[in-house]
């Protein structure tokens, strides 16, 4: 980009994540995959369903699948609070999934040379879901890579 | 002209015109004198050719042309139908078909000339008009007005009715009527100038009625390199044409006397007013206009039911009746509405009575329920759509396969959910070809078995209750099951014990199962093995089923059965511990309360004897992993569910009752549950699942 003068402009690209807490550690989540941010509703369990899906609600006269992070990066329990909230990913690929979290912070703007992306190359089940760390303040987020923990839905 | 506006109107009509050539060709070729028929065929190739011209494709007019050729020297009875011609024509049709296919994708009609087949057209042709040489030429001569009316010579022209009675009233005061084309040569530069000499030399012998094109587009160069005249004389033809001839710059001229009884069918509605001008032509004489008129209806009915493939957006046409039914349910809702609205206003007035409110709600329901029965009928189509096919792949078949058969079907008008109408097409069309491949023996082993040479399929649709019952039947061999069961033993499927001790319907069975081909060598037909899986597992994913019957000898039967619609049915809502599912009624035989002492034990498996049948126990709560229960009641409430001429029984903790239920899907995250088909919302917004009883057997 060019200002009048001809002259280059550095403009920092930011992207938007939604700052959620998971445990003790705050995940972000790339906002234009979210749909929206609903309260915790009445879960439908559904048998021989993957582990990782606690079952399906009803958003608004949607049934959308729910899934627990937790479950998925093989943490204790979600433990169901008043500040638990669904966050619900939309995607091309496989529509609407949502996704519970423990709390949702804040909306944050991270530039690309604020993230961290040479993070350890484990396969763990916690990091193969994260493609690099943000920080924020004295905070340091998980960029969750949404389209490595939808996918493997295939696989499982 | 940009006519991509039109391009699904060209799409529909000229699947509807495809359709009605494949089905008259049939007919032409077992009744290859009926003028009926070929007249038809004519008035579906001619549509199809102005069409195309229309939009501008020029290759498939092309073809189109020259099979309009053919159909009309078989008018003329200078070309007898053979199958050999009918083979062409069909392959012509498939070549059309695929023209269609491209122009759907791409909205351009590809760059195959098929060459090949325009060159076997016109052999064919000539080799026709060889056979009648003679004849041929004097047709030509004495009756150029015959002459194909694209190709060259006279292009017929539509007159006005003012023109119309102007030509009639100057035929009866005894004035000859003639047409004129003038060509003129490619390179004339003042074509305008040319046209007006023609017509100054015209009037010289006469009055000029009317002109193609109108006299002012041809006084401003508005036209290509002809132009036709209707001209009233009391003169000879011939002098005329010396005159308009001798005009400099003119290539040509085509004459011909005419009447006014070949202007007469110019009302004929037609959608593109190209086609028109060369339509007229093709139905010279009155007597065949409403013939043509007839033609026109059919290719207009059939182009209505082919509308089966998705080409920008899936549509459904529908019926206005159906609309107006709709409309009139809708109004009752909304007075069912105010009528609850003035209700609780009485209500806050303190004056209302429970009784009124309840009444109401009972009229709601009422409402609703047919409500929904409307908007499912305004989705069915009936699967003529997609049979219609049909008899010209057998024929197709019989003649690939050397084995002489006939397809037979009947109620092609039974309807069906759009959604399923649209699948149903790929595992019928497996079912027919098997039929044919397995199923019908050649034609000497038929003689032998004291059986008519020629086989009979049977395609034989109807409603059964929420069920539509599509059965495939074939007077054929039927299924040797020792051959099958010696396939399952080699395939190491079963051991030969086991083998042994298998019914006829588990073995059959087989058949279905993925890669397991009957066939001794692969054809292009079947033999791959990648059959009856697919056909099961398409049937199933529409919430159907298949099953076989077969005696040996005389034939096999497949019986696809489907439910009328997939959006909403009617289900049991049952408990199991404290979650709802939703059992699919159709499915359901009866319920029964069993004391748990009643339950035995056939191979450590719990089973119920039930008025002489043993039917396999199936705790739900085991197989959904819902929490065990704490005491076993004395009494079990047992659904007992059929798929096909299997039963089984359902325990369940509680049934809740019967409710109408919007199926919804899970997704495509859980979709790969086999127990659970599809998830619905309750009227307090809780989601109940939907048990998928064709996963239990």
């Amino acid at each position: 980009m060019k200002d009048e003068n001809g002259l280059d402009v550095v403009e920092k690209e930011t992207v938007q994540y939604i700052v959620v807490s998971i445990g003790n550690e705050q995940y972000g989540l790339d906002i234009s995959y979210v749909d929206n941010i609903v309260r915790m509703c009445k879960i439908t369990r559904v048998p021989k369903a993957p582990a990782h899906y606690i079952g399906v609600i009803n958003l608004r006269g949607e049934i959308v699948p729910l899934m627990s992070l937790r479950r998925k990066m093989n943490l204790e329990d979600d433990v169901f609070t008043d500040i638990t909230r669904i966050i619900i990913l939309k995607t091309e690929e496989q529509g609407l999934v949502g996704i519970v979290v423990d709390e949702v912070k804040e909306v944050i703007a991270l530039a690309e040379d604020e993230i961290d992306r040479n993070t350890q190359n484990s396969q763990s089940d916690k990091t193969q879901y994260i493609n690099g760390i943000g920080k924020n303040g004295d905070e340091l987020i998980s960029i969750l890579e949404i389209s490595s923990i939808l996918d493997e839905v295939d696989a499982s | 002209m940009d006519v991509s506006q039109y391009l699904d109107i060209f799409i529909d009509e000229t699947n509807g015109h495809i359709q009605a050539l494949n089905d008259n060709i049939m007919i032409l070729e077992k009744e290859p004198e009926n003028k009926d028929v070929i007249n038809e065929i004519f008035r579906a190739a001619h549509s199809l050719k102005g069409m195309a011209g229309t939009m501008g494709f020029k290759k498939m007019q092309r073809l189109t042309h020259d099979m309009e050729n053919v159909f009309q020297e078989i008018r003329n009875d200078n070309i007898k139908v053979n199958s050999n011609l009918i083979d062409i024509l069909f392959s012509c049709l498939d070549a059309i078909e695929e023209y269609l296919e491209t122009v759907k994708a791409t909205s351009d009609e590809g760059d195959n000339g098929n060459e090949a087949l325009i060159q076997q057209l016109n052999d064919y042709l000539n080799g026709g008009a060889t056979a009648a040489p003679a004849e041929e030429a004097v047709e030509t001569k004495a009756a150029p007005a015959k002459e194909e009316a694209a190709s060259d010579g006279l292009s017929h022209m539509e007159v006005d009715d003012v023109t119309y009675s102007k030509i009639k009233e100057a035929q009866e005061s005894g004035l000859h009527i003639y047409e004129f084309t003038v060509h003129i040569q490619k390179d004339c530069l003042l074509k305008a100038a040319r046209a007006f000499l023609v017509f100054k030399a015209v009037e010289d012998f006469g009055e000029i009625l009317a002109y193609n094109p109108s006299s002012q587009d041809i006084e401003d160069e508005k036209f290509d390199l002809d132009f036709s005249l209707v001209v009233a004389s009391s003169q000879e033809l011939q002098p005329i044409v010396d005159a308009i001839k001798a005009v400099s710059e003119i290539e040509g001229v085509d004459a011909k006397e005419s009447s006014h009884e070949e202007f007469m069918q110019e009302e004929e509605p037609e959608a593109a007013p190209e086609t028109k001008q060369e339509e007229t032509k093709t139905e010279g004489k009155p007597a065949e206009a409403p013939k043509a008129a007839k033609a026109t209806k059919t290719s207009a009915k059939s182009a209505k039911a082919n509308n089966n493939k998705p080409v920008t957006a899936r549509t459904v046409r529908v019926d206005i009746e159906k609309l107006d039914a709709l409309m009139n349910q809708v109004s009752e809702l909304i007075i069912a509405k105010n009528s609850l609205v003035s209700l609780s206003d009485s209500e806050q007035n303190g004056e209302g009575n429970n009784q009124s409110f309840h009444d109401q709600i009972e009229y709601l329901e009422r409402i609703t329920t047919n409500l929904h029965e409307s908007v499912m009928k305004v989705r069915m189509v009936p699967i003529e759509s997609v049979v219609n096919k049909f008899p010209r792949m057998i024929r197709d078949l019989s003649r690939k396969l050397n084995k002489p058969m006939e397809l037979y079907m009947s109620g092609e008008e039974t309807e069906l959910d759009r959604t399923v109408v649209d699948q149903i097409g790929d595992p019928l069309q497996h079912l027919l070809r098997n039929s044919a491949d397995h199923g019908i023996e050649s034609p000497e082993e038929r003689k032998k078995a004291g059986k008519p040479e020629t086989g009979s399929i049977i395609l034989n649709a109807f409603q059964e209750g929420n069920n539509v019952i599509i059965e495939v039947k074939d007077d054929g061999a039927g299924i040797d099951t020792e051959k099958v069961k010696e396939k399952a033993i080699e395939r190491g499927l079963v051991t030969p014990e086991q083998a042994e001790n298998l019914t006829q319907k588990e073995i059959i069975d087989f058949l279905f199962m993925p890669s397991f081909s009957m066939a001794k060598k692969i054809t292009d037909i079947s033999g791959r093995g990648v059959g009856l899986d697919v056909v099961k597992s398409n049937i199933e994913a529409l919430g159907g089923d298949v099953t076989v019957k077969s005696v040996k000898g005389t034939g096999t039967t497949f019986i696809v059965r489907l439910p009328l619609t997939l959006a909403i049915i009617q289900a049991l809502m049952v408990e199991v511990r404290d979650e709802k599912y939703a059992i699919a009624l159709g499915s359901i035989q009866n319920i029964e309360n069993i004391p748990v002492s009643d339950i035995k034990y056939v191979q450590a498996e719990e089973v119920i004897h039930l008025r002489g049948m043993v039917i396999p126990l199936i705790r739900l709560d085991q197989m959904l992993d819902s929490a065990p229960s704490e005491e076993e009641p004395d009494n079990l409430t047992v659904v007992i569910v059929r798929k096909g001429d299997n039963y089984a029984g359902l325990v369940v903790d509680d049934l809740i009752g019967q409710q109408e239920i919007v199926i919804k899907s899970l997704g495509k995250c859980i979709d790969n549950n086999k127990i659970i088909n599809g998830a619905t919302i309750l009227g307090d917004g809780e989601v109940a699942l939907i048990i998928d009883v064709n996963a239990i057997f």
